[in-house]
């Protein structure tokens, strides 16, 4: 059976608040996005929702030398306004691909994070920036790289009563290419089938160093660490690249669901390689 | 063919000039009232349990724990109608509530109504059910094999499980394809197309002087009217039905509000209280009406100028359990299969067949896309085996006047498709278009560009199945101040009926637009006046507005005359001039008042008829529908070879619908029914199992967003004038939608080399072409 009436909503004070409702059994709430729709699945029923999408420890966007930390629930609308997307492409890049305005005006990065679905776009430039989370939970704060963070489909490390703070997403060196791209049926409000993100480092058209992130073919989102060391040394073309694809492949465990099946998963996330190399043009 | 002008002395005012529509502040606002904005006091809620089997018997029905439930007003079984178990439509074979058995996942089987929503729901989940499991088919062509589950009511069937076999026999098919000199063949596949309106269904039911009012959102009030008053045992002068602000129809508020409202009508009057049955988005996908899944073989024979000799076409529908509008449905399938061309032979046969699974019903087109698929597709096979340009085949054997249609109906008049081909053909500069798009594939190596074509007709009204309804009536008022109140029995939903409607009759009575107003729809104003369906609304609702208007008009005239003392008057500005000194004039407010003060008649009604139709069902010949309108469209698709995905880059629309009211409510209709047809073609696909829909959400069902519309298009209308239409027009809301899906599946076709057979074109489903076409 389900049911349609809502948990009652806590406004904390502040955050050692928040931390203490959490505490007591209280859901975070951010933009409501994930959690309203899985709350009207009736699948879940917190005893109280705690809302933390106007703390202003939690909203801050602050750009430093070596990094930027974002709050947990700042939305993506805020951040795609604030220079932290200026700076860093590939998070302006996976952000705009979130759903649509309306969305993206309520959704967080921090709700994106902890709601841990391997077709989270957001997470993407988490994995490639090599991300650290920080958390602050009744035992005090900590932080964790974003791939201790995410444990499988749904699943963090998140203890009892711990709140996601912000997120600390440093500079990469030098001057990386970024790149994006998610497949679907539509060009707006769609969870992805399959998603690559890449930096890559070139020199004179040659690949020096590459990263890269695959979204929705396995329980997490992967990088594909034996392609990303494959690709270096290589140049920047389709050609030079296309027995990589293969192997690109193979680095996902996709499952076949409603939007698409695991073969369609797995050969379309190695073909995005392809593109990567068309996408990105060696020069400029 | 050279642009007829319309049948009037001076040139219109305010027809055929851009007007916005009159229900666009208060939607855009937020003022408008939907039906779940309603709320009346001591309002209950009503829900409906439903089946969750495909086939059973029911054997027990234990209602007690519902019952008891402490926020449950009142339970409803069938032995609580106090009318008629039926849903009356076409046929009688669909009960209210289940008789004993259940045929589709969803019927519904008793009502409650609770305090609140919440605790309707809650106590839905209550009853308790005990099933017997009958076989099941879902499939309508195992249901059209020996030893399969009987489904249909044998009473609403021709035989086992086909509702209707429906057939055209014109000239000799095996002589024409003898004088082929190509014969291409395929088959088709299509799914369900959901309507996803923006509004889900709702009503609400009030017992009120002495009998019932039913407020909603729907297209058929007379409809509704009907079954409320059958469910009821109420002679129909005891139910009034009110339209609310409806958002969104597409054909899935034609017959479904029928269901609803009697539903709700029967708690109302149990508990003597007013009800609301609303249904929330997952029930709404999962137990209404949908467009019916298809199965078209095609074959078609021409010459080697292109000249075809023939077409054979056979076509399944799968229903669904109940015979609902499935039957008209067929028909127009049918008398649409053979396309808008010249054609000696043609054989058709259509069945819609019975199987356990939701209703299907009306869907924008009415069992026409299916079939425009296949034969726009064979089209393009054929273009492609002749080594013939795809416009120029079409172009060659486009209907014209003088010609005789598939079911040998000569067309006299309005035929201005070849117009709308050479004009698609112009405004997208075809020739230049294809060597742009061969550019591109040269280039690209990940992508490819295709451009196809599609051109329809479409039978405006109900046609020669359902000439009864073919009909309207419209009241028009002279308020003492001057201003009009307009009453009118279709319904607006979003198609921009009544900013049209209000044109007509200010156009009619010489009056500016904005001294009319249109009244809601209640079917105690005007007599029945028909559905508000097969685009017929601006058509015959239009000229019994025109013929309300033009009764007005000759009072106003006369007391015009009499009040300045002249044999003639002309309207101008908003005024009535003596035709001898246009300097003296009266304005309409003078008029009315001075009508007023004289005791005059200051209302008019109005009534249509359309023009006769005429049709034989053993050889489907006949004067099918009494006129046609016609599109071309051009699509420009890009293919993500890697991956695909596609994108519609360009799109062109060309349409004859006739003398256009509104240039603006047109263009409305042509692209919103160009983004319906893309999500037809690409991504719409509500996959079911067992007789269930799946994922009955739109996260699961996509439809095309803002997004996903092409970078450009561009609309235009030819306007082959009708002299059976108010000034000339004809219908469009059905004719963009069927147009533009094919047109898409061309161009996918162009774009990979190998033929979509199938829809939506998934990106899978695409890979797996390119993949073929390699
Ligand atoms: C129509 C629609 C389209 C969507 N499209 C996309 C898309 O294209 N791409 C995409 O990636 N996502 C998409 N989503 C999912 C969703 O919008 C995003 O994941 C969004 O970023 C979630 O953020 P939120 O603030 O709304 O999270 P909420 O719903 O508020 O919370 C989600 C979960 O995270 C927890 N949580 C939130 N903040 C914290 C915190 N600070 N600390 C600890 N736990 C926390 C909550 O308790 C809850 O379990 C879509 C959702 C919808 C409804």
């Amino acid at each position: 059976m389900h049911t349609t009436g809502l948990a009652e909503i806590v406004r904390p004070r502040d955050l050692a608040e928040a931390v203490r409702l959490a505490a007591e059994g209280g859901e975070p709430l951010a933009g409501g996005t994930d959690l309203f729709v899985r709350l009207r699945k009736g699948v879940e029923r917190p005893p109280f929702l705690v809302y933390i999408g106007d703390l202003p420890e939690l909203r801050r966007i602050s750009v430093g030398e070596s990094k930027v930390e974002i709050g947990a629930a700042a939305t993506h609308a805020e951040i795609l306004a604030s220079p932290a997307a200026a700076r860093l492409p590939i998070l302006r890049l996976a952000l705009e691909a979130i759903a649509s305005p309306a969305i993206r005006a309520m959704g967080t990065l921090g709700g994106n994070l902890a709601n841990a679905s391997p077709a989270g776009d957001g997470l993407i430039p988490l994995y490639l920036l090599g991300a650290r989370v920080n958390l602050v939970g009744p035992d005090g704060e900590r932080a964790l790289a974003v791939e201790e963070f995410v444990l499988g489909p749904g699943k963090t490390a998140l203890r009892p009563g711990e709140v996601i703070r912000s997120l600390d997403l440093p500079f990469p060196e030098g001057a990386p290419r970024a790149y994006f791209r998610k497949v679907g049926r539509r060009r707006a409000l769609i969870i992805a089938i399959a998603s690559l993100g890449a930096l890559l480092w070139l020199r004179d058209g040659t690949i020096e160093r590459a990263r890269l992130a695959l979204g929705s073919v396995a329980p997490t989102v992967v990088r594909p660490r034996e392609v990303e060391q494959a690709l270096v040394g290589r140049p920047l073309a389709p050609d030079a690249l296309a027995d990589l694809v293969e192997a690109l492949s193979a680095a996902t465990r996709p499952i076949s669901d409603l939007r698409a099946s695991a073969g369609y998963r797995r050969t379309v996330a190695g073909r995005l390689l392809l593109d990567l190399a068309c996408t990105i043009s060696p020069g400029g | 063919m050279a642009r007829v002008k319309a049948p009037v002395e001076e040139a219109e005012q305010v027809v055929g000039k851009a007007a916005p529509r009159l229900d666009a502040e208060a939607k855009v606002r937020g003022q408008a009232r939907y039906a779940d904005d309603l709320s009346f006091p001591g309002m209950l809620y009503g829900k409906a349990i439903r089946s969750d089997r495909p086939h059973a018997r029911i054997l027990r029905l234990d209602l007690s724990q519902v019952a008891a439930h402490p926020k449950v007003a009142c339970v409803v079984t069938p032995k609580d109608i106090p009318g008629e178990n039926v849903v009356p439509i076409i046929y009688r074979d669909m009960p209210l509530l289940a008789n004993g058995v259940v045929r589709y996942v969803g019927e519904p089987i008793a009502l409650l109504a609770a305090e609140t929503r919440e605790a309707a729901v809650e106590a839905a989940a209550l009853a308790q059910v005990a099933y017997e499991d009958l076989p099941a088919v879902f499939d309508p062509l195992e249901a059209t094999r020996p030893g399969a589950p009987q489904v249909a009511v044998p009473a609403a069937a021709e035989g086992g499980n086909v509702f209707n076999h429906m057939v055209i026999r014109k000239g000799d098919v095996e002589r024409g394809f003898a004088e082929a000199d190509v014969v291409v063949a395929g088959e088709y596949r299509v799914g369900y197309q959901e309507h996803a309106y923006l509004e889900p269904q709702g009503v609400i039911a009030v017992p009120e002087d002495s009998g019932i009012t039913v407020y909603g959102t729907l297209q058929c009030p007379f409809y509704v009217q009907n079954a409320v008053a059958a469910v009821m045992g109420f002679p129909l002068a005891k139910v009034r039905i009110v339209q609310t602000a409806t958002g969104g129809g597409f054909g899935g508020k034609e017959d479904v509000p029928s269901h609803l409202a009697a539903m709700a009508a029967v708690l109302a009057w149990k508990a003597g209280r007013p009800v609301k049955l609303v249904l929330p988005r997952d029930e709404d996908i999962a137990t209404t009406s949908k467009r019916h899944p298809g199965l078209v073989r095609y074959r078609t024979g021409a010459k080697r100028d292109g000249t075809l000799t023939a077409v054979e076409v056979e076509f399944y529908y799968n229903a669904g359990a109940y015979q609902t509008l499935s039957s008209a449905v067929l028909w127009r399938g049918l008398i649409h299969a053979a396309g808008p061309y010249r054609i000696p032979h043609v054989k058709v046969d259509g069945y819609s067949v019975a199987t356990n699974t939701v209703p299907c019903g009306a869907f924008r087109g009415f069992g026409s896309p299916q079939v425009i698929f296949a034969h726009e597709s064979q089209m393009d096979e054929l273009a492609r085996e002749l080594g013939m340009d795809p416009l120029v085949l079409r172009h060659k054997n486009a209907l014209r006047v003088g010609d005789e249609t598939a079911t040998g109906q000569r067309l006299t008049e309005s035929v201005g498709l070849p117009e709308a081909i050479g004009r698609a053909r112009e405004l997208s500069h075809w020739d230049e278009l294809q060597d742009e798009v061969a550019a591109f594939n040269a280039q690209e190596r990940f992508r490819r560009r295709g451009l196809g074509a599609s051109t329809v007709m479409y039978g405006v009204g109900m046609g020669a199945k359902a000439p009864l309804l073919d009909k309207a009536g419209a009241y028009l008022k002279l308020e003492a101040d001057g201003s009009v109140t307009l009453a009118v029995g279709t319904t607006e939903m979003g198609q921009g009926a009544q900013t049209v409607l209000a044109q007509i009759a200010a156009e009619g009575l010489g009056v500016p637009l904005a001294s009319v107003q249109v009244a809601p729809v209640d079917t105690s104003r005007v007599p029945d006046s028909g559905p508000t369906v097969a685009s017929r609304t601006t058509t015959v609702q239009g000229m019994a507005v025109l013929d309300a208007a033009e009764k007005l008009r000759a009072r106003i005239v006369g007391a015009a005359m009499e009040m300045l003392g002249c044999p003639k008057v002309v309207p101008g500005d908003g005024r009535f001039h003596d035709a001898r000194d246009p300097t003296r004039s009266v304005s309409l407010a003078e008029i009315a008042r001075w009508m007023w003060a004289h005791n005059w008649d200051m209302a008019a009604s109005g009534w249509a008829e359309a023009r006769p139709v005429d049709w034989d069902a053993k050889t489907g010949l006949g004067n099918a529908y009494f006129v046609y309108a016609y599109a071309c469209h051009i699509a420009e698709v890009e293919v993500d070879l890697l991956t695909g995905e596609t994108r519609v880059t360009r799109f062109w629309a060309v349409h004859d619908s006739g003398k256009i009211v509104n240039p603006e409510t047109a263009r409305g209709q042509v692209i919103g029914g160009i983004a319906q047809g893309i999500g037809y073609a690409l991504m719409e696909e509500l996959p079911a199992e067992g007789g269930r829909i799946l994922y009955p959400t739109f996260t699961a069902y996509h439809i095309p967003t803002a997004m996903d519309m092409p970078d450009e298009f561009v609309v235009e209308f030819v306007e082959a004038s009708y002299s059976g239409g108010p000034f000339g027009a004809k219908g469009l809301g059905e004719v963009p939608l069927m147009a533009s899906h094919a047109a898409v599946a061309n161009a996918i076709s162009a774009a990979t080399g190998t033929r979509l057979r199938a829809y939506p074109a998934t990106p899978e489903r695409v890979l797996d072409l390119i993949g073929r076409g390699a």
